[in-house]
Parts: C-alpha cells; sequence; structure tokens
C-alpha cells in the first residue's frame, strides 16, 4: 500500500477544485480510518455552502436519466455541480457493478460536473455508511450544488433527509401497484414529488393517488408540489428546478437545524463505530470474564455491553462483580 | 472518527472509439463484481478525455477497454492520456480481438495484458486483482506535507 | 404443438421400444440430461412416438403451401439456390468498387455494402480519429462517395443490400447516384438491412443512433416512402442477428423478432398502410449458430409461426405476405481467434443448417472473421463453402430434407412452443417497443448470455480450442488488413474540399427542410433525407440535424 496522502495539502488542493484531489478525497473519506477523519476535520469549516438534493425512488421511476437532465438544467443555471450515485453492492461478494453512467452521458465531458459512483456495501438499498463525508468533499470543492441519487430499494433511504436539503421522491406510472411502489416513510421526507414518464397514459392516476396520499398528512407541514417531468425529453425539468430552489431558499433555519442533526448523527455514528472497534480487539482478563459470564447466562447482553462500554469510555476499570439478574429484577 | 476498512478494488469496464457490441464487456464486469470488485460500467464510445475524467472522478485502480473491431488501435493515445493526466498508476487491460501483430503495440504502450476470446474467468480475475493491487502500491499522491 | 404420444398400430412397438430403452441404460448409465441452447432437453432417440405426421397438413403441407414449415416456394433450392450475399465494406468508396467489381464479374447478382463504423455511430469521416477509419466498413459520407463506390456497378439489374440504420442515408446516397445516372427508381432492387431499429437499441449500440421515438417515426416514414417510390425495394429486414449475437438463445431470437415483425406490421397499420402492401416486402436477418438441428427447427418453426401471424393476426390476404423470406448469415459469435483455420469447418456446419433450413439468402463468414475484417483470400473460402454445399454436396436436391425425421420434426414443435411462450411474454409487456424500452428484452438476453458463459466455464459446452483441445501455438492467424492510411487520408482531404465548396444554400435549405419535417406529423423525413442527400448535405450532418429534433438515443444498459 502507498502511504496515505497527507490531509492538510490534500485539502487546500481539494478546496482548489483539484479533481485528482476530490477523487482522491473520497476514496480516503471510503477508506475510513484517522487519515479521513483528520482530512474531515480540516475541511468541515469549508462546507455547508452548497445546494444538497436528493433522488430517490422505485427502480425504474428513471432516476438517473432524471438526474441527468435535471444536472444539465443546474449547469444551464450557470453551477457547478457535484454528483453522488448510490448503488446497491452485492451482499453475497461485497462487489458492485455501478452503472449510473450509463444514463449520465451528457456531462462526460464538461469540467463543471463531477459524478463519482458508490457503492452502499451493505447498506441495503441505502446510503453508504460515508456518504456524508463523501458530500462534504464535493461541498468543500467548490460545488455549488450536489445531487445524490439512491437506489430506493431498502428502507435507509430515510437518511437522505440528513444529507440532503431538498429531497424528490420520483415515482413513475405502471410500477407494480403505482404509489404503492413508494414506501410508506419515503413521503414524510418528500420536498418535492416528481411524477416521471408523464406521458404515459397511467400518469394521471398515479398523480391524483400522490396528491390524495399528501391530503392525509397532518396539517401545517409544509406543501409537497407533485411536478410531472418526461426527463427522457427534458420536459418539465426547468420547473423541477425552479420548485428545488424555491424550497432551498424557503427556511433557511431549517438548514441550520438539519446540520445541527448531522453533525449530531455522525458523532454518534463516529462513537458506536469507534466503540465497536475497541471492544473487539479488547482482551483485558475482567472483559473476559464478564463475556464468560454472559455466555454462561449469568448475566444479559445488554448489561454486559453497557459495562463494557463504560469501562472503555470512562477508562473506569470493570467492577468485579457486575449486578446478577436475579438482582436487577428484585431491583 | 471513521471506521477503517479495506476499500474494494475499483474497475472501469468501457469502451472507446466507433464499435458497440457489449457483450464481452457485461460478462467481464460481472466476473468483477462477483469477485467484489467496484465496477464502474459505461456505454460504448467513450472519448479518450471522457476516459481519463471518467477514471479521475472515480479514482479507479485498473481500466478494462474492450475491444471487438478496431478500437485497440487508438488505445495508445489513452495510455497516452491517462500519463498526462497523472493517472500512470493506473492498470490497464484490453479484452477483445486484437490480431497478434497488433499487440504488441499495446504492450508498449504500457498495456498490462490483452485478454483474447475465450479468456477464463480465474485468469480475468487474478489478473485484474494482481494489477489493482499493484495500482495501488504504486500510486504515488503528491499530496504530501513536503509537495503541498 | 405437442402432441400426445401416439397409438401406434405397429405390431410389436411397445416391445421393441421397452427392449431399446433398457439396452440403452445397461450402455449409458447415469446419463445427465442433454440440453441444446434454447434449453431444450434433447432424448437420445426419436421414433413415431414423438412425430407421427397425423397433422401432416395442418402443421407442414407441402412447400409453397401454408403454413409454409416445408419452404415458402414450390421449388425451393432445386428451383432457384438462395441468393449469395456477401457482406463486403473496407476501406475508401474506391477500395470498395474494386472489389465489389471482382464479385460482379465473378458472376455476383447482389451485392451490399457495410459502411464504416463511423457510418453507424452517425458521423462523418472528419469526426474521427482516422487510424479508424475504413477499418471494418467502408467510408461513404456522401452522394460523391456513393458514385465511386458503384462506378461501373449496374444499379437497375444487381439486387443492393445496404447495411443501412436509421436515417437510411446508404439508400439516399444512392438514389441521387441513380439520378445521376438516369436510372429508374422503380427498377432499384435490394434491401435495407440494418432498419429494424428495436433490434439496434437492443442488442447492438453500434447502430444506435437516435431516440427510440425518433427511430419509430424515421423507419414509418421510409417504409411509406419506399412503398411509394421503390416498389422493387425491401424497406424493412427484421434483425434476430444482433440479439442472437447478444446472448439471445435461439428460441428467444425467433421470439424477439416474430414480435418485433409485428410491432412494425402494427404501426405500419396504424399509420393507414395497406397491411398487404407492407407486410409483402418484410424480410428477416438471421444469425446461424453451429447448434445444428436446433438451428433448423428454429427456422422451419419461424416459417409457421409468422404465417400464422400474417395471415391471422395481422390479416394480410395476399399469400406472398406470409411468406418467411429471411437472410441468414453464419454466426461470427462461434468462430474461434484460438486455430482460426477451424472457422471452417464451424461455418461448413453453420451453412449446411441455413440450406437445409431453406433460407432465401445467404453470407457465410470468412475464417478470420473473429480476428479482423476478411481478406480477400479468406472471403473467397467463405463463398467457396458456399459452392461446394450448393454443386458438390448437393444439398439443394431434395427439397427440406429433414421434413419427416422424427427428430426434426419433434424439435420444430417444441421451439415453436417455446418462441409462441416468448412472443406471449411480449404481448403481455405490451409488444416489441414497450418491452425493449423498459429493459425487459435485454435483462431476458443478458441472462441467457451469462448462463451460456457459465457453461463454458464448467465445460458443460466445449468449444474446441478454446476451452478444451488446446494447443500451444496458433500458426495460421492471418495479419489484420488496414486501408492504405495514406489513401484514407486523402479520402478526408478531399471531403472537407468538397464541404467547403458546395453550394452552402442548397445545404442550409435542405437541412432546414429536413428539420422542419421532423417536426410536422404531415412530411415525410426520408422524402427530406433523400432530397438533403442530392443537395450535398453529409450523412453526419443529417444525423446531427435528426439528432437535435427527434432526440439522440440514449442507450438502455441493462448492468
Amino acid at each position: 500500500m502507498a502511504p496515505s496522502p497527507s490531509p492538510i495539502p490534500l485539502a487546500q488542493r481539494l478546496r482548489a477544485g483539484d479533481p485528482r484531489a476530490v477523487a482522491r478525497a473520497i476514496s480516503l473519506m471510503e477508506e475510513g480510518g484517522s487519515a479521513a477523519a483528520a482530512l474531515h476535520a480540516a475541511i468541515l469549516p469549508a462546507t455547508g455552502r452548497a445546494l444538497t438534493i436528493g433522488f430517490t425512488g422505485p427502480p425504474g421511476a428513471g432516476k438517473s436519466t432524471l438526474v441527468d437532465a435535471f444536472v444539465a438544467e443546474l449547469r444551464k443555471s450557470g453551477r457547478t455541480v457535484g454528483v453522488v450515485a448510490v448503488d446497491p453492492s452485492s451482499p453475497l461478494s461485497g462487489g458492485a457493478v455501478l452503472g449510473d453512467r450509463i444514463r449520465m452521458g451528457r456531462h462526460t465531458d464538461d469540467p463543471g460536473v463531477f459524478i463519482r459512483s458508490i457503492a452502499s456495501r451493505g447498506h441495503l438499498g441505502g446510503l453508504s455508511r460515508s456518504i456524508h463525508h463523501v458530500v462534504d468533499v464535493l461541498d468543500a470543492a467548490g460545488r455549488d450544488a450536489i445531487v445524490i441519487e439512491t437506489v430506493g430499494a431498502g428502507q435507509s433511504e430515510v437518511e437522505i433527509v440528513d444529507v440532503a436539503a431538498v429531497r424528490i421522491v420520483v415515482n413513475a406510472p405502471g410500477l407494480g401497484d403505482d404509489v404503492q411502489a413508494i414506501k410508506a416513510g419515503i413521503l414524510e421526507i418528500a420536498s418535492i414529488l416528481v411524477v416521471n414518464k408523464a406521458d404515459l397514459p397511467l400518469a394521471p392516476r398515479t398523480v391524483r393517488q400522490l396528491k390524495a396520499m399528501l391530503s392525509l398528512r397532518r396539517e401545517g407541514e409544509a406543501d409537497v408540489p407533485v411536478l410531472e417531468t418526461i426527463a427522457s425529453e427534458d420536459r418539465g425539468v426547468a420547473e423541477l428546478l425552479a420548485a428545488v430552489d424555491a424550497c432551498a431558499t424557503l427556511r433557511p433555519e431549517d438548514a441550520a437545524a438539519r446540520r445541527r442533526t448531522r453533525i449530531r448523527r455522525l458523532v454518534a455514528e463516529g462513537a458506536a463505530g469507534e466503540m465497536r472497534r475497541r471492544i473487539l480487539a479488547w482482551d483485558d482478563a475482567a472483559f473476559l470474564e464478564t463475556l464468560a459470564r454472559a455466555a454462561r447466562g449469568e448475566i444479559d447482553i445488554d448489561t454486559a455491553a453497557r459495562a463494557a462500554m463504560e469501562a472503555q469510555a470512562g477508562g473506569v476499570p470493570l467492577p468485579v462483580a457486575v449486578p446478577q439478574k436475579a438482582d436487577r429484577r428484585a431491583g | 472518527m471513521i471506521h477503517a476498512g479495506t476499500r474494494p478494488l475499483r474497475v472501469l469496464v468501457t469502451k472507446i472509439g466507433l464499435d458497440g457490441h457489449d457483450r464481452g464487456s457485461r460478462i467481464v464486469a460481472a466476473y468483477l463484481r462477483d469477485a467484489g470488485m467496484e465496477v464502474i460500467y459505461t456505454p460504448p464510445w467513450q472519448t479518450i478525455p471522457g476516459v481519463v475524467k471518467l477514471a479521475t472522478e472515480e479514482d479507479v485502480d485498473v481500466i478494462g477497454i474492450s475491444s471487438l473491431a478496431t478500437d485497440h488501435l487508438i488505445v495508445p493515445k489513452m495510455m497516452e492520456a491517462l500519463r498526462a493526466a497523472g493517472l500512470g498508476h493506473v492498470g490497464v487491460v484490453v479484452g477483445g480481438i486484437v490480431p497478434e501483430a497488433e499487440q504488441s503495440a499495446l504492450a508498449a504502450a504500457g498495456v498490462s495484458r490483452v485478454f483474447g476470446p475465450g479468456a477464463a474467468r480465474e485468469e480475468i480475475v487474478e489478473c485484474v486483482t494482481a494489477l489493482g493491487q499493484k495500482s495501488r502500491a504504486e500510486r504515488v499522491d503528491d499530496y504530501s506535507e513536503a509537495n503541498p | 404443438m405437442n402432441q400426445a404420444a401416439v397409438q401406434l398400430p405397429l405390431p410389436g412397438f411397445e416391445q421393441a421400444s421397452g427392449q431399446w430403452r433398457s439396452d440403452y441404460s445397461r450402455q449409458v448409465a447415469g446419463e445427465k440430461p442433454v440440453r441444446n441452447r434454447s434449453g431444450i432437453e434433447v432424448q437420445p432417440l426419436y421414433s413415431p412416438r414423438d412425430w407421427a405426421g397425423e397433422r401432416y397438413l395442418d402443421d407442414l403441407g407441402f412447400p409453397g403451401q401454408y403454413p409454409f414449415t416445408r419452404g415458402i416456394y414450390p421449388s425451393m433450392h432445386r428451383g432457384r439456390t438462395w441468393t449469395q450475399r456477401q457482406l463486403i465494406g473496407l476501406g475508401t468508396p474506391q477500395d470498395y468498387n474494386v472489389r465489389v467489381r471482382r464479385i460482379i464479374d465473378a458472376g455476383a447478382t447482389a451485392i451490399s455494402l457495410l459502411p464504416c463504423c463511423s457510418g453507424f455511430r452517425g458521423i462523418d469521416c472528419d469526426e474521427v480519429d482516422p487510424v479508424l477509419l475504413g477499418t471494418c466498413g467502408t467510408v461513404v459520407n456522401t452522394t460523391d462517395h456513393m458514385d465511386a463506390a458503384l462506378d461501373g456497378v449496374p444499379l437497375g439489374t444487381i439486387s443492393t443490400a445496404m447495411n443501412d440504420p436509421s436515417p437510411f442515408t446508404l439508400l439516399a446516397f444512392t438514389l441521387g447516384v441513380a439520378r445521376r445516372r438516369s436510372i429508374d427508381w422503380r427498377s432499384i432492387t435490394g434491401t435495407s438491412n440494418q432498419s429494424d431499429y428495436i433490434s439496434h437499441f437492443i442488442a447492438n449500440h453500434q447502430f444506435y443512433r437516435l431516440s427510440l421515438p425518433g427511430s419509430r417515426r424515421v423507419l414509418l416514414d421510409h417504409i411509406e416512402f419506399c412503398r411509394r417510390a421503390l416498389p422493387n425495394w425491401n424497406p424493412l429486414s427484421v434483425v434476430g442477428q444482433h440479439m442472437q449475437q447478444a446472448g439471445a438463445t435461439p428460441a428467444e431470437t425467433m421470439g424477439f423478432t416474430l414480435s418485433s415483425a409485428i410491432q412494425y406490421a402494427q404501426d405500419c397499420i396504424e399509420r393507414g398502410m395497406d397491411v398487404d402492401d407492407v407486410l409483402r416486402r418484410f424480410t428477416f436477418f438471421f444469425d446461424i449458430s453451429i447448434s445444428f438441428f436446433e438451428e433448423i427447427a428454429k427456422f422451419r418453426a419461424g416459417r409457421r409461426i409468422w404465417a400464422r401471424i400474417a395471415r391471422e393476426r395481422l390479416g394480410a390476404k395476399d399469400p406472398a405476405c406470409w411468406r418467411f423470406k429471411f437472410h441468414g448469415q453464419t454466426s461470427g459469435v462461434d468462430l474461434t481467434q484460438q486455430q482460426p483455420l477451424n472457422n471452417i469447418a464451424r461455418v461448413s456446419v453453420q451453412a449446411m443448417a441455413g440450406i437445409l433450413s431453406g433460407l432465401q439468402s445467404m453470407h457465410t463468414d470468412a475464417y478470420d472473421e473473429a480476428i479482423a475484417c476478411p481478406s480477400e483470400e479468406t472471403a473467397r473460402i467463405a463463398v467457396a463453402t458456399q459452392n461446394i454445399l450448393r454443386d458438390e454436396a448437393q444439398l439443394c436436391a431434395v427439397i427440406d430434407p429433414l421434413g419427416g425425421s422424427y427428430y426434426v420434426e419433434r424439435l420444430t414443435d417444441q421451439m415453436e412452443a417455446e418462441i409462441e411462450a416468448v412472443i406471449a411474454r411480449i404481448d403481455a409487456a405490451g409488444g416489441m417497443y414497450k418491452a425493449a424500452e423498459v429493459g425487459l428484452v435485454q435483462t431476458m438476453i443478458g441472462e441467457s448470455a451469462l448462463a451460456f458463459q457459465e457453461q463454458l466455464e464448467t465445460g458443460e459446452r466445449k468449444i474446441v480450442g478454446v476451452n478444451c483441445y488446446q494447443v500451444e501455438e496458433d500458426p495460421t492467424i492471418p495479419p489484420a488488413e488496414r486501408p492504405d492510411p495514406a489513401a484514407m487520408e486523402r479520402h478526408v482531404e478531399r471531403f472537407k474540399a468538397f464541404k467547403r465548396e458546395r453550394s452552402q444554400d442548397a445545404v442550409a435549405r435542405a437541412l432546414d427542410a429536413l428539420a422542419r419535417a421532423a417536426n410536422s406529423e404531415r412530411e415525410n423525413v426520408f422524402e427530406k433525407v433523400v432530397e438533403a442527400a442530392e443537395a450535398g448535405v453529409t450523412h453526419g450532418e443529417m444525423v446531427g440535424c435528426l439528432r437535435r429534433e427527434l432526440g439522440f438515443g440514449h442507450p438502455l444498459i441493462i448492468a
């Protein structure tokens, strides 16, 4: 292995927009480890400027084609764009065929568009663990807009709430049972609903169904526009960008709040990972005894976990005798 | 804090030039995926600057070019462009039909391997894995403290 | 058309059959099932139990009689053998002309023109790295180029097949040449060989130039124009070749191809064209793989199904419309780079399958086709293969010589059932256009391709020199023939000069008219292509204009 690049010069290069530095930084984020953490810390002050837009929805809705057209529209408005296209990894091999490029062909010669394909790596159908960091890299690199496209097949699409200021849920007529293809929960996170392939005969029905579902939402929630597009012909895409811009400028306080939530989640995720790493590598005699007792059923797993975590976190030695199950019940 | 872990090899499977037959490149993409690699798959007819941009942004370790007609004739120009863009560490293999006399020109241009029709899955996976590891080991990142 | 086991009156049949079965099992114990490429299990023996011919008239009939299982004409190859139509194309138009005239001098009555890959991509020669030009076909971008390519070629008496995808500029250039030579367009015969845009969209991205709806529009205009102005031209050839090469099984290929034909016919009918007038000019184009009996059964079943579709489903009344006219090309996919001379044997077997299937025209691959554009010598051997099979092996002496074989008839019935199932699946998806648009067909083909590859990996399927019987040295790989770079450079320079010197006004007007036609339902786009060709507009300019007006086709690739 080549030595990891030093984060500080890399951060400078990527903030200057050097595509090779951006690409390398994204890889580093995907790799993880202390270099990635240091780099992330170095670029974090430069983030928060980009407009982040998430596209999600069931397979076959035409997300990639819509993203391709949408990116063209962003370019027309003079903005530079970063695209993060997430595809699922094979659960068996861990490998992936990342094919979003197939439908994003028109930006291959445009330096104003930086596209990176990411494998979801075990987050079935949802966002990769490192997606936050990847988006931050593109943000720090000065991209005006960052488009995140995810396969909407699993449950973790909801994570897109944390990453994207504007969430576009894409649907198309005739996908199975129409809006049933949109999972419960997804509607709640949508800033904008799109019915793509709006020239198909069943499109009006899909639009009606979506509007009916929206009408069930609680009062006081922000209005969610339902737009129609024909991405393959670039139709409705200018209107979509207008809606995105309107949505983004609507509530600046939302952006600040989401950013705080996001940082909190990142910290929680990081803490969980660090704790996991430490405990897996821990072979202190007292801890091994704790594990043995858990194996014998003398204490439950949760109790052992809490004790281990506290011991690790506080550097406090494990108590010689952790509370017995029976004691706990009695207490 | 981010979890440290090994990152799968990333391979760009693409076609340059004029031909569009993609049965071979699809099968190879599936092989590499099944071997645990991340394959960036593109439509045919990429331009040379397009391949350079793709390889840069996707930070790939290996590029596989499928050539069933005569598109391998411009591969030396692509190698030149990759080196000029600082991607000299990226391993390049060509798969498809390349007459023997023209294989040496590819080797001279820096192509690591030409796979003819009938190349076995293991052979391809092994070669790409080795090339990818070599590419990662040899890449020169000039993002050091000494060379900001 | 699975028939129930026949109650045979033959005395002693059951006993003899049972005896054979037990003797066979003793000799071949623990045998694994044998399957053909379409997945049909093949038995070790067929007998009257599998096919007894009691539905002879319904299922087979006589040659030239519905449902044409035994052949579409009464005399078949005994009356007129198939047309030898070797695809050629290499280098500059002058290079092509030298070769095509040699072929005509040798007695050919049909020629073909394969354009350079840059043409397939819809661009002109001045937009391509010159090292790639003419390496796979001839560089023809203007009427002048076509004039040079066809110099001394008797247009009007010789049949010309153009490998000419939408918007059919090669035909437009040819018509321009005919006008210059005062040749009546109505006498021009031949075929637009690459008009099947759905198959290009699915399997051969090389040809894919315009959006699906745009291609649909241009094809219908093309068919309409040809039916009006070129009565002896076949405007549509429905192509199974690309899909089989991309990995579809023979049964899938036939099913998809017939589904495409249904789609095109219905589109024409919807356009208001007369079904009998249109179907009369439908032709088909297939790969012939080395799976010998399976290919024969594929074509026999295809004939039967098409006759039924044309008559019953599409309502054509003219028997000429029920005839399944097809061109076969021996499959290049079966050929190997390893031990290339072995390919001569492969092509012979493929060609035999084609001939015994009753094809109307054939291209046999040269043995170096897997490696390079064929040289003149290898192309000559390919033609000789056809001549040997026809004149020495006497394959034309008997019509449908395998008809009545228990195996072939049973397999024909089974392939028919498989093909019908594919057609039903496509119907259920809303027809071939829809099924291609959403990627259903591509997914099916991808699965079949991978399955075939796995059979090769496991050794279940064998390819000599590839996964068995390998040899250390391949001493006979012929060097690739490449066009003369100096001549190609001159060709490109002349082309640039032509573009500078032509009437820019006429070009602008013609392109404007083309763009307007593309946006008007009332005008015929192909008619404007023909006019633009005469005005000096180049191939790339016409494709570019239509791409802007009708949309560029993004390939749909199922990874």
